[in-house]
């Protein structure tokens, strides 16, 4: 699963205790870059001075990491720490095209073969480790077949199960052979490496036991820093490595440091203890927007929220699902106010969305999509036209049926929480009775989520890979308890919609395929698709950077993008 | 008394065994369990498995507590699952850190809300006597974090007097005075806490023992009142509060997990929860029994300390009064 698209992560994030696990593997997100409706509000002064070279730029975060291990990275902490010490053998560029940086570690744009099926990629010469040895061909097929092995134990095991072979060209170029035209597989390559020559001896059963990844005395790096300290639960330190192989950053010293809580955090970026934080609490943007110095970067991020219905009749009591019409789930979308929601409860960060392509990405169906605008009148006729009569109580009933059914979510989460309490009301007005229910996460994983057992859920997806690919959460191919295909949706035009989508490396052509996917899953809704909606990023007054090196909300991890080039003032 | 200790010790011990057997069969019932949160979900079935045997995940859970129990007795409080880290090397830095800002906050109540407590039981409905109600009534009332979050803004970000949270400032490990500055915030917010049970305890207490029929007595003889109060009274009014006192101790390790998070502070409560949400069993195993066995010493100590305050109390010979 080249995009691991996670509830399990996702939820976790706006849990109370805010664990942040979203972003497995690396792959990430799309590229609205210039998209962002709510645009961010960098002052000024951040562009005019002139760089200059030291200081210490500490960052926050409400977790610590797990290990570094690029292998074992699948926590959003332990990934940000990660991109400090190691360079990516592909970076992203603003608009979330896979391209070799000066940072990164292959010297050229990743070439693929006529037949879409093999990839090469070429490694500059001058990449080094931080112990003095080159970085070659042999970390890269080590580095893949390390993720492909099932006694390594690796979460980003999937991003690799396309590959058939792995050849070696000579120290710097390896030929990666594809089973199948497989078009997602290049953000695979928007990865870090692991030494061959450190880790050659360990068995992978053994590689998540081993100290690499997790003391910082022996996880030789390839990144602009390295990793001096970890105390843990307080904070890690990264320091500029002289013996860095790329051109050296501004910034001497980076401190990753861990708060309990969101809150405590945004009380220290006020104090200035923290220069940067990555989420702040909505509830907060008012009055960290106060304060003089600090930037707030409202833009929202990788990450969509929805309402899924489910289509297996056991979920309902008689075997009745309330959904099946085409016509009631069109008309439970128009009937929901999403500006509403994003004007009152995300306080603008946030922006609808129709289809499971986020906004300003290539691949994003712009007007082909059916739009929905909120309208109860025209909802109420789709609902009489699909057959729906209003009952004694004003709840419409159908075939002896009253159309009532139970919307879960995580409890602790307020967004959803006030979320489903403004779609109970607003369907209530065109005659749907909605029960919202809260239900601790792990419980809702295990019972209900993974095994495809609920009538409705409120939920997002973090989509931690800028390609548009769906196929493993609408296809028929991945229903539960094993596939993401949670509601038991089967649309066979999509079916067949989605693997076209993969099979070709032509962008253009698979534009015109995802535009199609965008018509059809607008029009059939096998969700109603609410809104992208982000973390607003706050940015304390030494923080500095070019426009050109601006953070970039809508990346995986762009909250640090181009940070090589940012620098701090005193 | 030699006797009597070592029964209880040998009482202690089992209990402390059968708390750790029934957590241990709580938390692996608790839905969620580590196969399907350090299983990353992008796994498959195959790898799944490896995965789960390699972290012992596949045995019945009876096999998984007696090796539990065989490591501990050899002194090994097993490794996380998620990165395979020594428990102890997470655990004991945060025992350390919550000791210090639980100690001294409840040092400093103990030594302001006793005296106080008394003083205040011989002058009720006095001025002290009512700012120690006020005192009391707020305490109870106003949630620590919410206190807190108001300390920090007036004295860490307002006034900038102070700082904001974290236990020491970054490079400045060790300097007590750092210390210091870093520990009056979360202590005031705890002591404030103490303090409202701990002076009513006392001044309860005093008062009900004042009332008694040999405090009369003692009075009618004419012995002075500094002496009624410290000779007679006192002495007796001790033993609840010792009660208090000894069931409270593990609250020492235990910690006060939102005081603790509102400050940042590396302590045993943040990790109880940070390590309850990632099912980290073995940390959880670890701080459970720690705490077991702080309790089972807290009550220890009271039950001699009542020897030691009341010799009418006899251990290991049945009924004890009070």
């Amino acid at each position: 699963m080249v995009k691991t698209k996670k509830w399990i992560a996702l939820l976790a994030t706006l849990t109370l205790f805010g664990a942040l696990f979203v972003g497995c593997s690396n792959t990430k997100s799309s590229e609205s870059s210039t998209k962002a409706p709510t645009g961010s509000e960098v002052d000024a002064s951040k562009s005019t001075d002139k760089p200059v070279d030291g200081g210490t730029l500490t960052f926050s975060s409400f977790s610590d990491i797990v290990s570094i291990n690029p292998i074992y990275v699948d926590n959003s902490a332990s990934s940000d720490a990660a991109r400090f010490v190691m360079a990516n053998l592909y970076d992203l560029d603003r608009k979330g095209n896979l391209v070799a940086e000066p940072w990164s570690l292959a010297a050229a744009p990743l070439e693929v073969s006529a037949d879409g099926k093999t990839y090469t990629v070429k490694l500059k010469k001058e990449a080094k480790w931080s112990d003095g040895q080159p970085v070659t061909a042999d970390d890269v097929i080590f580095t893949i077949n390390t993720f492909r092995d099932p006694k390594a134990g690796s979460p980003g095991i999937g991003q690799f199960d396309k590959v058939d072979k792995l050849d070696k060209v000579d120290d710097q170029t390896i030929k990666i052979t594809l089973k199948q035209v497989f078009a997602p597989f290049q953000y695979s390559l928007f990865n870090q490496l692991i030494p061959y020559h450190v880790l050659k001896d360990v068995k992978p059963e053994q590689l998540k036991d081993n100290p690499y990844g997790k003391d910082p005395a022996k996880t030789v790096t390839n990144g602009a820093w390295k990793w001096t300290e970890w105390k843990q639960k307080q904070y890690l330190t990264f320091d500029k490595d002289p013996n860095y192989w790329g051109q050296k950053p501004h910034i001497d010293k980076v401190v990753y440091k861990i708060y309990a809580d969101q809150n405590t955090e945004v009380s220290a970026l006020i104090k200035g203890d923290t220069d940067l934080i990555q989420a702040i609490p909505v509830t907060q943007i008012e009055a960290v927007k106060k304060k003089s110095g600090i930037s707030v970067l409202l833009a929202p991020g990788p990450l969509y929220e929805y309402v899924a219905f489910n289509f297996k009749p056991e979920n309902f009591p008689d075997k009745f699902v309330p959904f099946t019409g085409q016509k009631t789930r069109q008309a439970i979308a128009t009937a929901l106010n999403r500006q509403g929601m994003i004007d009152n409860i995300l306080k603008g960060t946030g922006t609808k969305l129709n289809a499971p392509f986020l906004p300003g990405t290539w691949a994003d169906p712009g007007s082909a999509v059916t739009e929905y605008k909120y309208d109860p009148a025209a909802a109420k006729k789709l609902l009489a036209e699909d057959g729906w009569v209003a009952g004694s109580d004003g709840i419409l009933t159908k075939d002896g049926h009253r159309f009532s059914f139970e919307l879960q979510y995580n409890a602790g989460n307020s967004r959803r929480q006030q979320v489903a309490a403004v779609i109970q009301q607003n369907l209530k007005e065109v005659g749907i009775e909605v029960t919202p229910k809260a239900i601790d996460f792990s419980s809702w994983a295990d019972n209900n989520l993974t095994p495809g057992k609920f009538p409705a859920v409120l939920l997002s997806w973090s989509l931690n890979n800028p390609d548009p690919d769906g196929e493993q959460t609408f296809s028929s191919k991945y229903f539960p308890p094993t596939g993401q295909n949670m509601g038991w949706y089967k649309n066979d035009k999509l079916d067949k919609l989605w693997v076209e989508g993969y099979s070709t490396v032509d962008q253009a052509e698979r534009k015109k395929i995802y535009e199609e996917v965008g018509k059809e899953i607008s029009t059939d809704l096998p969700y109603v698709f609410l809104y992208q909606y982000g973390q607003p990023e706050g940015l304390g007054p030494r923080v500095k950077y070019a426009e050109a090196d601006a953070p970039e909300a809508s990346l995986p991890y762009g909250y640090f993008f181009h940070i090589q080039n940012w620098w701090v003032t005193q | 008394m030699t006797e009597y200790f070592i029964r209880r010790v040998l009482q202690s011990i089992l209990v402390l065994f059968l708390i750790t057997l029934i957590t241990f069969g709580l938390i692996h019932a608790a839905p969620g369990g580590p196969t399907k949160i350090f299983l990353a979900p992008g796994l498959s079935q195959e790898a799944a498995k490896i995965q789960a045997h390699n972290l012992g995940l596949d045995q019945p859970v009876a096999v998984q507590y007696i090796k539990w129990v065989g490591g501990l007795l050899k002194g090994d409080l097993g490794y996380t699952f998620k990165n395979h880290l020594p428990v102890g090397q997470i655990l004991w830095p945060t025992v350390g850190n919550t000791v210090v800002l639980m100690g001294v906050a409840w040092l400093l109540s103990l030594l302001i809300a006793v005296p106080w407590g008394i003083y205040n039981s011989t002058k009720e409905y006095g001025l002290s006597d009512q700012t120690a109600s006020f005192v009391s009534y707020v305490g109870f009332a106003m949630p620590t974090f919410w206190f807190g979050i108001l300390l920090q803004e007036m004295f860490a970000l307002n006034l900038d007097w102070l700082p904001l949270s974290d236990m020491w400032t970054m490079g400045k490990e060790g300097n007590i005075g750092n210390l210091f500055m870093h520990l009056i915030l979360p202590v005031t917010v705890l002591t404030l806490g103490f303090l409202a049970a701990y002076s009513k305890y006392a001044r309860s207490s005093m008062l009900e023992v004042l009332e008694q029929d040999y405090i009369r007595t003692a009075r009618a003889k004419g012995v002075k009142e500094r002496r009624v109060i410290f000779r007679h009274a006192l002495r007796n009014a001790l033993i609840p509060i010792i009660t208090v006192l000894g069931l409270d101790l593990p609250i020492l390790v235990g910690g006060a997990a939102l005081t603790e998070s509102v400050f940042n502070w590396p302590g045993m409560g943040r990790l109880f929860i940070d390590m309850a949400v990632a099912r980290e069993y073995s940390v959880l195993m670890a701080i459970t029994l720690i705490t077991a066995v702080v309790v089972i010493i807290g009550n220890l100590i009271a039950d001699i300390l009542y020897a030691v305050v009341d010799p009418r109390v006899q251990l290991g010979k049945g009924g004890r009064s009070a």
